[in-house]
C-alpha cells in the first residue's frame, strides 16, 4: 500500500480533542496536532472526539481536508464537566453509534472512490470500537482497504480491554520505549511511533519579557512545573526539593500550574510544612502580570497558578525559567519535557517514557524519586551556566526532530508495515486517475521456428 | 436509559422418557413404538402439577394485567400444545384467551424442543415453518419473531430462521459472545434482514432464578427496585426471557411472584418505562441497523451462555452421540413416523436433566431440579444407564424397519 494524499484518507478517533472541553491531558494536545499536520500534508483527515456539546457537531479546517466529528454530545450536554465527565455512558454511545456511521460516511464513499483508509483509535476508550469496525469492514468486504492501528498512549484501562481481540483487530502502536514494555507486559508487542510537536512551538519567546521575567523572580533557583495534580508527576519531590534549598540558605521560586485533582491539596499542605511560602493567583493574560505578581509578593517560596495558563505565556516562562520540572515518576510520553525544549527552556524530566531527553546533553535526567537528586541538579546548572546552555541549544535541535513534520515521516513507513500484516490491498488505480481507453495494439506474430 | 421492556416467556413441558427402559418388543409397529420410549403417566402428573401452580394462575393474571397496558410475548413448544390438548384443554383456552389480546404477541419456537437444528438444519426449517403455521392457526395471529430451542442462536441458524421469513429472533445476550456490545439494542448479523432481540441475562435472571433466593443480597426484590434497574439499563430497550413457569411453578405463590408481577406493572407505568411487543421493537427500534456478528459454536440462555450447559460432561456426550444415531436409522427407515420418534428423542431436555453429572454449584441444582423425582429412586448412574437404553432400544426396534 502507498500512503500518499491522492489515495489515502486518515481517521482519528480519540475521547479527547481540540476543543478546551475535551483537553484533560496530553492527548487532546496529540490529536489536535496530528490531525492538523496530516492535513497540511494534504491527506484528507477526520477527527471524531467527544467534542464541547454547544459547539457544532461538524466542523471544517484547512480548506476542507480536516474534519471535526464532535460525538457523544447529547451526553455531554449532561456532563459539563469535561471529556471524561460521563465517561461510560460516552464509550457506550461511541461504541454503538460511530462505526455505522463512519463506515457509511468515511470509509464506504472513500473506497468507492479508490481511496484507501487509515483508522488510528486513542486510548483505551476506543479499543472496543476498533473490533467493531473491524467486523463491520470485514462483512462489507472492506477490511483489505482499510489499515487499522490502536494508540496506548497511557496504561489507564488497561486492566478493562481485550487485549487479544484488539490485537486481532488492529495494530497496536504506542508512544515510547517505556510504553513498548507496559503494553508488553500485557503480552503484546506494539510499535513505537513517538508523539510529535507543532513546527510553531519551536520559537523564542519574547527576550524582554523572558528577561523581565527572570528579573522579577529574583532568585537562586527559579523553577516551574506543569501537570495534572497526579502522584505520578512527583509534585512532591518537587516541593520537598524547593524546601531543601531554602533552608539551605538559598532563594528558592517555584511556580506551579496542576489541575483540580485532590492531589494538589496534598502538594499544598507539603509546600507549608516545608517551610514555604505559598500565594495562591489566578494566572495573569500576559507574562508582565506573571513579573508583576512575583514582584508583589517578593516572600512568595511557591506560587500557585489557578486558572489556565495559556501557551503564549508557556512560551515565556519555559525559557525564563532556571529549569522546568517534568520529573515524572510515570511518563508514556512527556510532552512537557519536548515543549520546554522547544521553546528554550530547560527540561528536569524523569526516566520513564521521555525516549528524547538525554542526559546532559539537552536535558537532565532523574534517576530516582530522591529530592536531594533533583537539588544536585538545579544546583548543578546553577555552577555550570555553559553547560546549562549548551543542553538548552541541543534541547532546542531535539525539538525539531519531534516535530509533526518529522514524526508523520515515520508514521507513514509504520503504516507500510501495518497495511502489509493487515492484508490490505493497492487499489488499482489511483482515484483521481482519468480512465483513458487504450486502443488495443495486435500482438506482434509470433515467431514460427 | 432504557424506555422499552420487551418481555418473553416460553411455556414448555418436555416429553419425558420411561425409565427404567423398557424392551421394544420385536414387531412392534411404527405407531406403538412411542408408548415403550415416553412415560405419558409422568408428563401429565408433571403437567397438571405445573397447571394448577402456574399456567392456570399464571394466565389469568396475565390477562387482567394485559388489559391494563401490560404487554408480553409468549412462545409455545409443540410439546406443551400435544399435552394441553390431552389433558389440560382448560390451560390451552386460558393461554388461547390471553394470546387474543393484541397486547400479547405469540413467538414461534423449535416445537420438539430439540437439537435438530444440530444434526439437521433443512429438517429444522422444515419444523420451524411447520410450527408457525400450527401457532397461527391456533391462536389466530400472524407470528413474525422466532425462539429456538433454548434460546440457541449460531450462525448457520440465523441463516435457517432468516430463510423461513422470521422478522426476528431472541438470541441470549452474554459478555463473552457480545463482548464490547450492549444487550440493549436491536441487532442483526452484518448485512442481513432478520432482527435479533438481545435476551439481558443479568436482569433476566433476577426475577427468573434469583426472585426467591433468601441468601441474595437484593432479596427480597421490590417491583419498584427492579422496574428502576430496567429503567436506569443503558440502552434502546431491555427485553428479558424467562420460562412462563417462573410464575407459580419455579417461585410459588408464598414467594410473592405473582404480586410482584402485578407491581411491577405499575412501577414501570411509574418510571416511564414503555413495553413493547418483540415485532414493535423490531419495527421501531430494528431501523438502526447495528450489528452483531452471530457466534458460530452457537449460545443458548442456559448455564453459562454456550453449549456446555447441554454437551459440558461425558454422559450428555454420550447421549448426544446416540440421538444422531437415533435420528439417522430413523432416517434410514424412510419411515415418518419413526423419524417424528427420533426428533422427539433429539429433545434438549434429555441433556438438561444429565447436566448435574460429574458436577456441582448453581448450574447442577437447576438441572437437577428439573430431573423428575421419580427417577432419584435410580441412583445417579441408573438414571444415566436407562436413559441410554431408551436410545439403544429405539435404535434396536428399527432393525426391522431399516432393512
Amino acid at each position: 500500500m502507498i500512503v500518499e494524499p491522492q489515495r489515502t484518507v486518515f481517521v482519528i478517533l480519540s475521547f479527547e480533542g481540540p476543543d478546551v472541553y475535551s483537553q484533560a491531558g496530553g492527548l487532546g494536545v496529540r490529536v489536535k496536532g496530528l490531525a492538523r499536520s496530516l492535513a497540511q500534508f494534504g491527506y484528507q483527515t477526520y477527527l471524531y472526539f467527544c467534542g464541547d456539546p454547544d459547539l457544532p457537531g461538524e466542523e471544517s479546517h484547512e480548506a476542507g481536508r480536516l474534519v471535526y466529528r464532535r460525538w457523544c454530545q447529547w451526553i455531554s450536554s449532561r456532563h459539563r464537566g469535561g471529556v471524561y465527565d460521563g465517561e461510560e455512558e460516552k464509550i457506550r454511545d461511541w461504541n454503538a453509534s460511530l462505526p455505522q456511521n463512519l463506515i457509511d460516511t468515511v470509509i464506504g464513499p472513500a473506497v468507492e472512490s479508490g481511496h484507501n483508509v487509515v483508522i488510528m483509535g486513542e486510548e483505551w476508550h476506543t479499543s472496543w470500537s476498533m473490533n467493531l469496525i473491524s467486523d463491520s469492514l470485514y462483512y462489507r468486504g472492506l477490511r483489505d482497504r482499510v489499515v487499522i492501528l490502536w494508540n496506548a498512549n497511557n496504561t489507564f484501562g488497561f486492566h478493562r480491554m481485550d487485549w487479544a481481540a484488539l490485537a486481532l483487530a488492529a495494530t497496536i502502536t504506542t508512544v515510547s520505549r517505556y510504553m513498548k514494555f507496559k503494553v508488553w507486559e500485557r503480552g503484546h508487542n506494539p510499535i513505537v511511533i513517538p508523539n510529535g510537536i507543532p513546527r510553531e512551538s519551536v520559537h523564542d519567546g519574547d527576550p524582554e519579557a523572558v528577561a523581565d521575567l527572570k528579573a522579577a523572580a529574583a532568585a537562586d533557583h527559579f523553577c516551574f512545573k506543569i501537570g495534572r495534580f497526579d502522584p505520578d508527576k512527583r509534585w512532591l519531590m518537587a516541593v520537598s526539593a524547593a524546601g531543601y534549598i531554602k533552608r539551605h540558605g538559598k532563594r528558592v521560586r517555584l511556580l506551579l500550574r496542576g489541575g483540580r485533582e485532590p492531589h494538589g491539596g496534598e502538594v499544598i499542605s507539603h509546600a507549608q510544612h516545608q517551610g514555604l511560602n505559598v500565594v495562591h493567583v489566578s494566572a495573569p493574560p500576559e507574562p508582565a502580570g506573571l513579573s508583576a505578581i512575583l514582584r508583589q509578593y517578593p516572600e512568595a517560596d511557591v506560587v500557585n497558578l489557578t486558572s489556565y495558563v495559556s501557551d503564549p505565556m508557556l512560551g515565556v516562562i519555559y525559557p525564563a525559567c532556571d529549569a522546568v520540572l517534568a520529573n515524572s515518576g510515570h511518563e508514556p510520553f512527556g510532552l512537557v519535557g519536548l515543549e520546554v525544549m522547544a521553546a528554550g527552556g530547560l527540561a528536569v524530566t524523569g526516566a520513564t517514557g521521555e525516549d528524547y531527553a538525554d542526559a546532559y546533553r539537552n536535558a537532565l535526567v532523574l534517576e530516582t524519586d530522591d529530592a536531594i537528586e533533583l537539588v544536585t541538579a538545579l544546583n548543578l546548572i546553577q555552577q555550570r551556566p555553559r553547560l546549562a546552555a549548551a543542553m538548552r541549544r541541543r534541547g532546542r535541535v531535539t525539538a525539531r526532530a519531534y516535530t509533526w513534520e518529522k514524526v508523520i515521516e515515520q508514521l507513514l513507513l509504520r503504516i507500510e508495515f501495518a497495511a502489509a500484516q493487515q492484508a490490505v490491498t493497492i487499489p488499482a488505480r489511483a482515484p483521481d486517475e482519468p480512465r483513458v481507453a487504450r486502443r488495443r495494439t495486435r500482438k506482434p506474430e509470433a515467431s514460427v521456428g | 436509559m432504557a424506555e422499552n421492556l420487551v418481555v418473553y416467556t416460553v411455556v414448555h413441558q418436555p416429553r419425558r422418557l420411561k425409565l427404567p427402559a423398557q424392551i421394544v418388543p420385536a414387531k412392534t409397529p411404527p405407531e406403538a413404538i412411542s408408548d415403550h420410549l415416553f412415560d405419558e403417566a409422568l408428563d401429565r402428573r408433571y403437567f397438571e402439577q405445573v397447571a394448577a401452580n402456574s399456567y392456570l394462575p399464571a394466565s389469568a393474571m396475565f390477562t387482567d394485567l394485559t388489559r391494563r397496558g401490560w404487554k408480553m410475548s409468549i412462545g409455545f413448544s409443540d410439546s406443551f400444545l400435544v399435552q394441553a390438548e390431552r389433558w389440560g384443554t382448560k390451560v390451552l383456552d386460558r393461554f388461547k384467551k390471553l394470546c387474543a389480546s393484541p397486547n400479547v404477541e405469540v413467538v414461534n419456537v423449535e416445537p420438539y424442543h430439540s437439537w435438530l437444528l444440530y444434526l439437521d438444519i433443512v429438517a429444522f426449517k422444515e419444523a420451524m415453518l411447520a410450527a408457525r403455521s400450527r401457532l397461527e392457526e391456533l391462536f389466530q395471529k400472524p407470528v413474525a419473531v422466532t425462539d429456538t430451542t433454548e434460546m440457541f442462536m449460531s450462525n448457520d441458524v440465523y441463516f435457517a430462521l432468516q430463510q423461513c421469513g422470521f422478522d426476528g429472533a431472541f438470541m441470549e445476550g452474554r459478555d463473552w459472545h457480545l463482548g464490547w456490545r450492549e444487550p440493549t439494542h436491536v441487532y442483526q448479523h452484518p448485512l442481513q434482514r432478520l432482527k435479533l432481540l438481545v435476551r439481558h441475562h443479568n436482569l433476566s435472571d433476577d426475577v427468573g432464578y434469583r426472585f426467591s433466593n433468601r441468601h441474595w443480597n437484593h432479596w427480597p426484590l421490590e417491583a419498584g427496585t427492579y422496574a428502576g434497574w430496567v429503567r436506569e439499563t443503558w440502552g434502546d430497550l431491555v427485553m428479558v426471557g424467562w420460562d412462563f413457569e417462573t410464575f407459580g411453578e419455579h417461585h410459588r405463590r408464598d414467594t410473592g411472584i405473582f404480586e410482584f408481577t402485578r407491581a411491577l406493572a405499575k412501577e414501570l407505568k411509574k418510571k416511564k418505562v414503555r413495553m413493547m411487543l418483540p415485532s414493535e421493537a423490531v419495527g421501531e427500534l430494528g431501523a438502526k441497523r447495528l450489528e452483531v456478528p452471530v457466534n458460530e459454536y452457537g449460545s443458548t440462555w442456559a448455564g453459562e451462555g454456550g453449549m456446555e450447559f447441554f454437551l459440558g460432561n461425558e454422559a450428555q456426550q454420550g447421549l448426544f452421540r446416540l440421538m444422531h444415531h437415533a435420528y439417522s436409522k430413523a432416517r434410514l427407515t424412510g419411515d415418518p413416523r419413526l423419524i417424528e420418534i427420533a426428533k422427539w428423542l433429539l429433545q434438549s431436555d434429555n441433556l438438561h436433566l444429565i447436566q448435574w453429572f460429574g458436577r456441582w454449584g448453581p448450574e447442577a441444582e437447576v438441572s437437577a431440579y428439573f430431573t423428575p423425582d421419580e427417577w432419584w429412586e435410580l441412583g445417579a448412574l441408573g438414571i444415566l444407564r436407562e436413559q441410554q437404553r431408551v436410545y439403544i432400544n429405539f435404535i434396536r426396534a428399527l432393525d426391522e424397519y431399516a432393512k
